[in-house]
């Protein structure tokens, strides 16, 4: 090679180092970071400091405001204390999200990369699979098979993921089949190796991004999905509770003027949706090889 | 163009049919059967009997399956003893009040969306598309009743100029006498579908401002506005079309939300009902209908845009 | 001598940036160029020389973030920087027009022809849209569409690209502009559709009285259409004069550096490369730009700014060179070619009656739509250590030739022999061996690696996948391979996006050398490289091939860079070989009446060269869908008869051609072979 005295060299940095760069670029990507792991830490390590009964209900104790009688957030109707009781519906909201969401994730990707690789007359079957399920509206779905089985923190985790696939099932599949004829893989055959090395190798690595970054998504949709079937009246039964089931109980509160029942699971709700999306708005950048170039 | 017709129409019909499949599965998984399913926890073992034997359940679950389309064909969904009325019957009350909210939502979404959309494209990476975007992005994280009950705080309360609630009326036309009723739930249900349209639009029109076509129509000299208006907004919004078949299944969840919450008498609020009583013939009834409005929605989608679009229309005529 | 003219268009100290994500590009920097009514004025340069900047400037298109900072745009004597919005919009709109690189892209895809053409005089002089409509056929006959009174209500995608360009010509033209700026208006097409446009352009440009200024990368289209030249490097106007000046006494370096890099100047049978890379126009750059390229630099050249000067000489050639070249170039327009003829005579490739047919459409369901018949027995040999050059114009199977002898793909029918074996018989392991025997080289490398490998684990998979070797000797063999196309060890860590195409291209070729291969299928290995890079990568496959004893097959649709490359020459035209022979003997005495319409289609640098006889081939290539019977050139031959219905066969001694009218007789030379 000719290199000239005037040609500069970039530091060789490895993928990781690389990635990690562009996501830090990206200011929102860290604000969705720092949320989730204030919520996260608020609702898992949050009562380790902050002590509360969320088991038995206490009737002497009900709607006091915030800050009275050592209630920084107040009770609900049946006397829990709600910072208590937010802590403890957020352990659910985000076990379920990420746990519906990984399962969604690892279904679809697994659905679509079959019906991508496998071709012809699986593929079509197994599309048009997906798109019946995917024209039954998802929250008719969910209440139908919530009606028939007790919603559980575990049944709620296999009725949203088992429904919630379709999304990344269609998208792993196309990514399979463009990924198939990328010039790399051809180059791969053009060397004698065969399709089991291009799947490894090449497809998976250059398909596994996109599965990343939809999968935060996907967990984002879960704790909503969460909310609505708990205010369709088919969320986790008490004493167990998450942010939706908070806030649709609250609804009916805010007319008499209970408002921190309302506001504090609608904002905790919010935040981490937004801070999920933010995070694949990161992540697609990091994914995105166009956006290393010099 | 034929040949894309056929085959989309295909497509639909096979759609169609394992839907009624999955429906038919879901129906014999449910505890206790579907004759328990259908007449109830009280049902005694001869009345179970009789209803299997008269419904055909006592038979092999293909032969089963087909009597239930034969019963579909002949537009027989069932009947729901909760309600004493037959499912299509019960259905067909509320489905038009279900179709007026969607569409009146829809078309509100796409008169905001697309100034929006629009406006964030031509402005983009600037304040006006950061601000719309961070508004978009809120209102889809927001829970959609947590939404509704903000507007009715504000439009019924703080603001008092809208009723709380839906119209209560049994046929469309009292539910349309009241039109300042239908105003929060439309309007809530449109935010969420706008969050969504405006940001398809933003890309699908940053997609075209950057095409070359674009570049040579600024280099005839036209005005700024002229280049987006004449060009670039129609190859713009022909995607737009489709987003409107693929969004229907999420419009019709928000739908089911939005009805509950505003006790709008539609579907939705039949298929709650239903859920929280365990009326099964209703709530398969429903899902099987609103699946099908799905699969024809976006059916129609398709070939409307498959006729605008010369691309595709004229596709069968060169080769 | 010349009549003093006001210049139409004139650029003082014009500067542009680009401000990206990170830091600001100086794309134009202090660009001083002139246009005279009714002259063209070509403007040449490698990408990223500002060529395309400089006329996006005047039209006022520049990207996104693209803006000019400085100098002046003088249209007619005003400043277009100082015209208001509107007025400026009229004299871009009327005065000016554009004709864009990709016709294919550059219409809108859902307005009707007529509309799109007839626009200008819609919005800039009311025209009614039935006068309108009417003009916009008047002038689609004048770029000669054929029936344009249909045409004018077609959508682009219903039209070929040499089509839509006329469009985009026609849509320029509308408003009889006085100056007219085309930006590689052919270097999307192929070189028979080029011929056609450019000779439409100069028509044109006497019929309308213009002002052209024609931007290209090709010194050939300039050569023999401009009056004047400019040459651009990073940003800059290094050299202009007339034509005849400039291409016989370049006085400025790079402009020298550059023409003898052209494969038609390859003196002792090597071509002359330019090292290293044009600098990066995001920093701050001190003095002369090439000279870090140049092997005439000095201390002087690197310090102080160089600036345009007069020659002596009081012909108007202008140059920014301390140390010009005093000697003319010679560009003799026919290459020596070095007959590394081949030692064996033994074949190592085989190929015979090679067919390939792919479904049409046909969407799973049903495939009765036809079958595109993209090669349709195809029989050639190659010799240990010969190049088999095979060109042809888009669409006529010449790659899909490369990708069923890499064994890509499987032919249809026919046999392909690689040393005495026919890899048909073959069972899956010895199948499996043979991809080491044959390689493919892409054109585009950096689609070719996966984005997410480092340059190691890219040259290692080769090696893995055929298992040669332990895991010691597999990096020493990838560090050999660095060395050998010259790249430094530390490009092992790196990943494919941090190298320049060239770089790329010198990795792709280290890849397919890996299994020490006999025979490289190269399809298109430099297409997509500028001259200076282009010659670096032709001189490496050279040199590797006579240190390795290797053969290529060589794709291209380049005849100048085949005949430089290649020992023999096949042209194929709509999946068939139509000739095949020593490629001097193909390129000089050319047989048949395709390649012959292909030779004198390909522009060529030298000014004082005849234009060639108007050969010309007209109408458009027809669908492989359903192609001609017998000859399949001659819905489209000039000599055709009716005899052509039946299907010549390839025949001929060394020099084959499928023909029934040769133009010329195989000279007799049987003896002379050894």
């Amino acid at each position: 090679m000719t290199t000239t005295p005037h040609e500069e060299e970039a530091p060789v940095r490895g993928m990781w180092r690389q990635g990690l760069e562009v996501f830090v670029e990206n200011r929102l990507a860290l604000v969705g970071v720092a949320i989730f792991v204030l919520l996260a830490g608020f609702s898992f390590l949050g009562p380790l400091l902050y002590h509360t009964d969320q088991v038995h209900t206490d009737l002497t104790k009900v709607y006091l405001t915030p800050g009275a009688d050592g209630h920084p957030l107040g009770t609900d109707g049946v006397g829990y204390d709600q910072l208590g009781r937010l802590m403890l519906g957020g352990q659910t909201s985000i076990v379920v999200g990420l746990a519906a969401g990984l399962l969604a994730t690892v279904v679809g990707t697994v659905w679509g990369a079959i019906a991508g690789f496998a071709g012809s007359w699986v593929d079509a079957v197994m599309m048009r699979v997906v798109d019946a399920m995917m024209s039954i509206p998802a929250l008719f779905l969910f209440m139908l098979m919530a009606s028939i089985v007790t919603p559980t923190v575990p049944m709620l985790i296999v009725i949203i993921g088992a429904f919630a696939w379709l999304g990344p099932a269609r998208l792993v599949r196309g990514e399979a089949l463009t990924l198939r004829t990328r010039e790399y893989v051809m180059a791969m055959r053009g060397m004698g190796g065969a399709g089991g090395r291009a799947v490894r190798r090449h497809i998976i690595p250059n398909a596994i991004g996109t599965v990343i970054v939809n999968a935060t998504f996907q967990v984002a949709d879960a704790i909503l999905y969460v909310a609505y079937l708990s205010f369709l009246g088919l969320g986790v039964p008490p004493p167990a509770a998450n942010w939706g089931g908070m806030l649709s109980d609250g609804l009916s509160d805010t007319f008499s003027g209970h408002w921190w029942l309302l506001y504090p699971p609608g904002i905790a709700i919010i935040l981490i949706v937004l801070a999920f999306n933010f995070i694949g708005d990161g992540l697609r950048d990091v994914f995105e090889v166009r956006l290393r170039r010099r | 163009m034929t040949r894309y017709l056929l085959t989309r129409l295909g497509q639909a019909l096979v759609i169609v049919i394992l839907v009624t499949l999955i429906t038919f599965l879901i129906l014999h998984v449910l505890p206790g059967g579907a004759a328990r399913a259908i007449l109830g926890k009280e049902a005694t073992l001869e009345q179970i009997a009789a209803f299997n034997h008269e419904m055909g359940y006592d038979r092999p679950l293909w032969e089963q399956y087909a009597l239930y389309l034969q019963r579909l064909v002949h537009g027989d969904l069932g009947y729901s003893f909760q309600l004493n009325q037959s499912v299509a019957e019960a259905i067909a009350q509320r489905l038009p009040k279900t179709m007026v909210m969607s569409l009146a939502s829809t078309v509100l979404a796409v008169v905001v969306a697309v100034p929006l959309g629009v406006v964030q494209a031509v402005r983009r990476n600037r304040w006006p598309d950061y601000t719309i975007n961070a508004l978009s992005l809120l209102a889809y994280a927001t829970p959609i009743f947590f939404m509704g009950l903000m507007m009715i705080i504000l439009f019924s309360q703080v603001w008092a100029v809208l009723p709380p609630e839906a119209p209560q009326g049994f046929t469309l036309g009292e539910v349309l006498a009241d039109p300042a009723g239908l105003v929060l739930p439309v309007v809530t249900l449109a935010i969420l579908t706008v969050a969504v349209y405006s940001r398809y639009i933003r890309s699908s029109m940053v997609d075209n401002l950057n095409e070359n076509y674009v570049r040579t129509a600024r280099s005839k000299g036209l005005s700024e506005g002229r280049v987006i208006v004449g060009h670039t907004l129609r190859n713009g919004l022909f995607p737009v079309i489709t987003l409107l078949g693929m969004y229907l299944p999420a419009l019709f969840s928000g739908a089911l939300v939005v009805e509950r919450l505003f006790n709008y008498p539609g579907m939705g609020l039949l298929f709650w009902q239903a859920a929280l009583k365990r009326d099964y013939p209703i709530l398969l009834g429903v899902t099987l209908l609103i699946s099908v409005a799905t699969v024809l929605g976006a059916l129609v989608a398709d070939v409307l845009y498959a006729a605008v679009d010369p691309r595709v229309r004229l596709k069968a005529g060169r080769s | 001598m010349e009549a003093p003219t006001q210049p139409l268009l004139r650029l003082r100290d014009l500067s542009t940036d680009i401000a990206l994500r990170r830091g600001t590009v100086h794309a134009l920097d202090k660009v001083n160029l002139e246009v005279r009514q009714g002259e063209t004025l070509g403007v040449v340069g490698e990408s990223g020389s500002g060529k395309t900047m400089t006329v996006l400037s005047v039209m006022g298109l520049l990207p996104s973030g693209g803006q000019v900072v400085g100098g002046e745009i003088l249209f007619d004597g005003r400043d277009l920087r100082r015209l208001e919005a509107k007025e400026l919009r009229r004299v871009r709109g009327v005065e000016m027009g554009m004709v864009f690189q990709d016709p294919l892209t550059s219409l809108n895809p859902t307005m009707r022809i007529g509309a799109q053409v007839a626009e200008p005089l819609r919005v800039h002089q009311g025209v009614s849209k039935a006068e309108a409509r009417d003009r916009a056929i008047e002038i689609l006959r004048r770029v000669g569409m054929p029936r344009p009174d249909k045409i004018v209500d077609d959508y682009p995608h219903q039209l070929s690209g040499g089509m839509r360009q006329r469009v985009v010509i026609a849509m320029a033209l509308i408003r009889s502009p006085r100056l007219l700026i085309a930006d590689e208006p052919t270097t999307a097409l192929d070189v028979t559709t080029q011929r056609q446009i450019l000779e439409l352009i100069d028509d044109l440009r006497e019929e309308f009285k213009m002002a052209v200024i024609l931007v290209t990368h090709d010194l050939g289209v300039i050569a023999g259409r401009a009056d004047r030249v400019a040459v651009m490097y990073a940003g800059r106007v290094v050299e202009t004069g007339t034509t005849a000046d400039l291409f016989r006494a370049p006085r400025h370096r790079y402009t020298e550096a550059l023409m003898r890099a052209l494969p038609e100047s390859a003196a002792e049978g090597r071509l002359y490369s330019i090292p290293g890379l044009p600098p990066d126009l995001s920093r701050p750059l001190t003095g002369c730009r090439f000279a870090p390229r140049c092997q005439f630099a000095t201390d002087e050249c690197r310090t102080g700014d160089v600036l345009l000067t007069l020659d002596a000489a009081g012909n108007g050639h202008e140059f920014a060179c301390l140390h010009p070249v005093a000697e003319p170039v010679a560009i003799t327009a026919s290459a020596p070619v070095a007959e590394t003829a081949a030692k064996a005579s033994e074949p190592l490739l085989t190929v015979r009656d090679l067919v390939k047919e792919y479904d049409a459409g046909g969407s799973g369901m049903r495939k009765t739509a036809g079958r595109v018949s993209a090669v349709a027995g195809v029989s050639f040999e190659v010799k240990a250590g010969e190049t088999l050059g095979i060109v042809g114009e888009s669409g006529c199977g010449k790659s899909t030739v490369g990708r069923v002898v890499a064994g890509l793909e499987p032919a249809t029918a026919g046999q392909i022999i690689v040393d005495g074996q026919d890899i048909a018989t073959l069972d899956r392991r010895a199948r499996h061996h043979m991809h080491r025997q044959v390689q493919l080289m892409f054109q585009d490398s950096y689609a070719a690696m996966n984005p997410r490998m480092r340059i190691d684990s890219i040259l290692t998979e080769p090696l893995e996948i055929q298992q040669v070797g332990d895991a010691a000797a597999r990096r020493a063999r990838v560090s050999e391979l660095l060395d050998q196309v010259g790249l430094p060890r530390r490009a092992l860590e790196r990943y494919p996006h941090e190298f320049s195409g060239g770089q790329l291209q010198r990795i792709g070729l280290a890849r397919s050398l890996a299994l020490n291969p006999r025979l490289i299928v190269a399809d298109e290995p430099v297409s997509a490289l500028d001259v200076s890079v282009q010659a670096q990568v032709l001189n490496l496959m050279r040199d590797l091939q006579h240190e390795l004893g290797l053969s290529y097959v060589f794709i291209s649709h380049d005849l100048s860079v085949v005949d430089y490359m290649a020992d023999r020459i096949g042209v194929m035209y709509l999946g068939k070989l139509v000739e095949v022979g020593p490629a001097s003997q193909v390129v000089r005495a050319a047989r048949h009446p395709y390649t012959q319409a292909l030779l004198d289609a390909v522009p060529s640098p030298d000014p004082d060269r005849a234009p060639a006889p108007d050969t010309t081939i007209r109408g458009e290539l027809p669908s492989a869908l359903n192609p001609p019977t017998g000859c399949r050139f001659r819905t489209r031959c000039p000599l055709a008869q009716d005899i052509c219905a039946t299907e010549p066969p390839l025949q001929g001694g060394t020099h084959q051609v499928a023909c029934h009218f040769p133009l010329r007789q195989e000279p007799a030379q049987e003896t002379s072979a050894a």
